[in-house]
């Protein structure tokens, strides 16, 4: 689903030179609880698949056990972080809100980061569900400007909070036609 | 300016000459083609074979003048350019005029001599759906009429129909004009190595290597080599190499840029260049969002740089956003202060970074140095003197010299400047680079952290805009100030809800 938004200029810039900005606070809104989940069952099949390969390797060759062992563990440590570890640690990071003027968003567990948007540069709002999405109710929503490195992504939201949140930003943004770059 | 003025604009040809044009460079494209049928043609005596494909290059190149054709609607607002093409499949290409952002015009020697030009419209957007599947290129024009197409074409982008006006007739004003000087950065990049390793290319593939070992000055060279040792015959051939590509990237510089003259017609700034393949271009100024003026190392140990525009509907890196190939740094900087009009953004002092920083510079320069110095201690005192070759020692004291400079240099160049118009970066060592940023043009900040940076307390602060390479990055900046940095820039940042004062 794709909406085309036209944006629209701020119209107030009275650039009174107020106190420096010492930070900002993180946005409000938490993706939806079964994000974890959803994260977890993910990762899982693409660990199940890795395991399932080790299995046929060990079948068909029984030299080297030392190595299997090695490999086995890696991989069941690898599996127990990214399935139990990174899905919490990415649901206490990742927060979004919409504010009157800009669209706000912290994503990443490791590597973190915070975005921020104007409204009035919007283009287009995107909603993305995949398959895993839909089994757990789910909605992805980029907020896409005229850059390729400014699309805000608000991932694992549940799809009446996504439903909503493409409505309010498409009537913020919608008037006008300005190209936005 | 005069267009035809009823509702149903004609379609318009390109020019007749370009029947001569084409089947010369559709001939150097099937040059293996024609090769193949000239031998055909010796080799069973009838060369009947030659003359089918010269006739049938000719003919395609005929009937794709014939089949060619371009039209511009007169209203700017909402009017196409619209170019229609294609022999066996007709395709028709459209383009909004008031998405236009640049024109350029570009004429090869056959284009020149024929007096032709090629002209290419290039626009804010990306590629997108069917109708943009291609490059809007008219292949070729009369070069007398590319002045008038230009202005007709960018008049319709922004609002200067004064400028579009101005064109033709105002000399505007030279910012910057090619002096022989500039010659003396041209050996210090790497094109000349290229071109050396794309003909050796060419010649390797083309199966010139065979006959070529048995001529005269191959055996000769085979002679002196075994005179020479293996050591000498490299060290020749080095010399050789380098003194090749040195004359070849003077020679290509030459070429390319000699004759450059970027000048400023009201809101048009004009780039032209090449004494061989001609090279214009027309920017409209409204869309400028700033420049970068880079350094490559070697280029700056002369005192030399660069500049780019950074510009909407231009590509970021690679020629097409060139403004000023390699030339004395006093030049860019003041073409650079006459594009933005503000001397404090081009060469103001910046705010550095700080001690955090400047450390996370020494310990990433520096670790993999000290590290492999500390095994190499270790190694000698368990195992004895013998097992670190003794060259290895200054080796490495060189090496990591070399490092410590490298995070010298690179600490020294980090920084920022920042007010309600302009954002400025430099970063770098081998690439120094200072990015002018309009902050209007600002469309997006990213702030990233990885696990290193939070602990040292630093964050990458990431410009986002529509213009130049999109994404601008200004590393290890201080936690506690990058948003102050954003918040300056952009007024929407400092008046959001999430701002704490």
């Amino acid at each position: 689903m794709r909406r085309r938004v036209g944006g629209i200029l701020d119209g107030v810039d009275n650039r009174t030179p107020g106190p420096p900005v010492a930070g900002m606070v993180d946005p409000a809104h938490p993706p939806s609880r079964r994000a974890p989940l959803r994260w977890a069952v993910g990762s899982a099949a693409w660990w199940l698949l890795l395991a399932a390969g080790q299995l046929v390797w060990v079948e068909f060759d029984k030299r080297m056990p030392w190595l299997h062992i090695l490999v086995g563990v890696v991989t069941v440590l690898g599996a127990v972080i990214s399935v139990a570890v990174v899905p919490l640690w990415r649901y206490r990071v990742h927060r979004w809100e919409i504010g009157p003027q800009a669209v706000y968003a912290r994503t990443g567990w490791l590597v973190q980061e915070r975005r921020i948007a104007p409204i009035s540069r919007v283009q287009t709002v995107d909603t993305h569900r995949g398959p895993l999405d839909r089994l757990f109710g789910l909605a992805n929503v980029t907020v896409t400007t005229a850059s390729s490195a400014g699309a805000v992504h608000i991932v694992a939201l549940d799809v009446d909070v996504a439903d909503h949140l493409v409505a309010q930003l498409t009537d913020i943004a919608a008037i006008g036609a300005e190209d936005a770059t | 300016m005069t267009l035809p003025a009823p509702p149903e604009i004609a379609w318009q040809r390109l020019s007749p000459r370009m029947m001569l044009v084409h089947p010369v460079h559709e001939l150097l494209r099937e040059l293996p083609w024609l090769i193949g049928a000239v031998i055909l043609g010796s080799t069973t005596g009838n060369q009947f074979w030659t003359v089918a494909v010269l006739v049938f290059t000719a003919g395609v190149g005929v009937a794709r003048w014939y089949t060619t054709s371009y039209r511009i609607d007169a209203d700017p607002e909402s009017g196409q350019v619209q170019l229609r093409t294609g022999l066996l499949q007709r395709k028709v290409l459209s383009l909004p005029r008031n998405r236009i952002r640049s024109v350029q015009s570009d004429a090869r020697l056959l284009h020149r001599l024929l007096g032709l030009a090629v002209l290419r419209v290039s626009t804010g957007q990306e590629a997108k759906g069917e109708n943009s599947s291609g490059v809007f290129e008219l292949n070729a024009v009369r070069v007398e009429q590319v002045p008038r197409l230009r202005a007709i074409l960018l008049a319709g982008s922004a609002q200067p129909a004064d400028a579009a006006a101005a064109v033709p007739a105002a000399e505007g004003t030279v910012l910057a004009r090619w002096q022989p000087s500039w010659l003396r950065y041209a050996p210090l990049s790497v094109s000349g190595l290229l071109t050396i390793a794309a003909a050796a290319g060419v010649v390797y593939e083309s199966g010139a290597v065979g006959p070529l070992r048995h001529s005269r000055l191959v055996e000769s060279g085979l002679d002196a080599a075994q005179r020479l040792g293996v050591a000498g015959t490299a060290a020749v051939i080095a010399a050789l190499v380098l003194l090749a590509s040195v004359v070849l990237a003077v020679l290509r510089s030459l070429l390319t840029f000699g004759n450059l003259v970027l000048l400023r017609q009201a809101d048009v700034l004009h780039l032209r260049h090449g004494l061989l393949r001609l090279r214009e271009r027309a920017y409209d100024m409204s869309r400028l969002r700033g420049a970068t003026l880079r350094q490559p190392l070697l280029v700056r140990a002369f005192g030399g740089a660069r500049l780019d525009a950074v510009m909407t509907g231009v590509h970021g890196a690679g020629e097409s956003s060139v403004l000023l190939p390699p030339c004395p740094v006093a030049t860019t900087e003041a073409v650079l202060i006459e594009l933005i009009g503000d001397r404090d953004v081009v060469t103001g002092p910046l705010r550095g970074h700080g001690r955090r920083a400047a450390a996370r510079r020494w310990t990433r320069a520096l670790g993999l140095p000290l590290l492999m110095g500390s095994a190499m201690a270790v190694a000698t005192v368990v195992d004895g003197i013998s097992v670190v070759p003794v060259w290895l020692w200054p080796a490495w004291v060189a090496v990591t010299a070399w490092c410590a400079l490298l995070a010298a240099d690179r600490v020294s160049a980090l920084g920022h400047r920042v007010d309600g118009r302009w954002l400025v970066m430099r970063a770098g060592s081998f690439e120094r680079r200072r990015d002018c940023l309009a902050t209007a043009g600002i469309i997006g900040w990213t702030v990233r952290q990885s696990p290193l940076q939070r602990r040292a307390g630093v964050a990458t602060l990431v410009a986002a805009t529509a213009a130049g390479i999109k994404r601008y990055p200004l590393i290890d900046v201080p936690e506690n100030e990058v948003w102050a940095v954003a918040a300056e820039a952009s007024p929407w940042v400092a008046d959001s809800i999430w701002a704490i004062r």
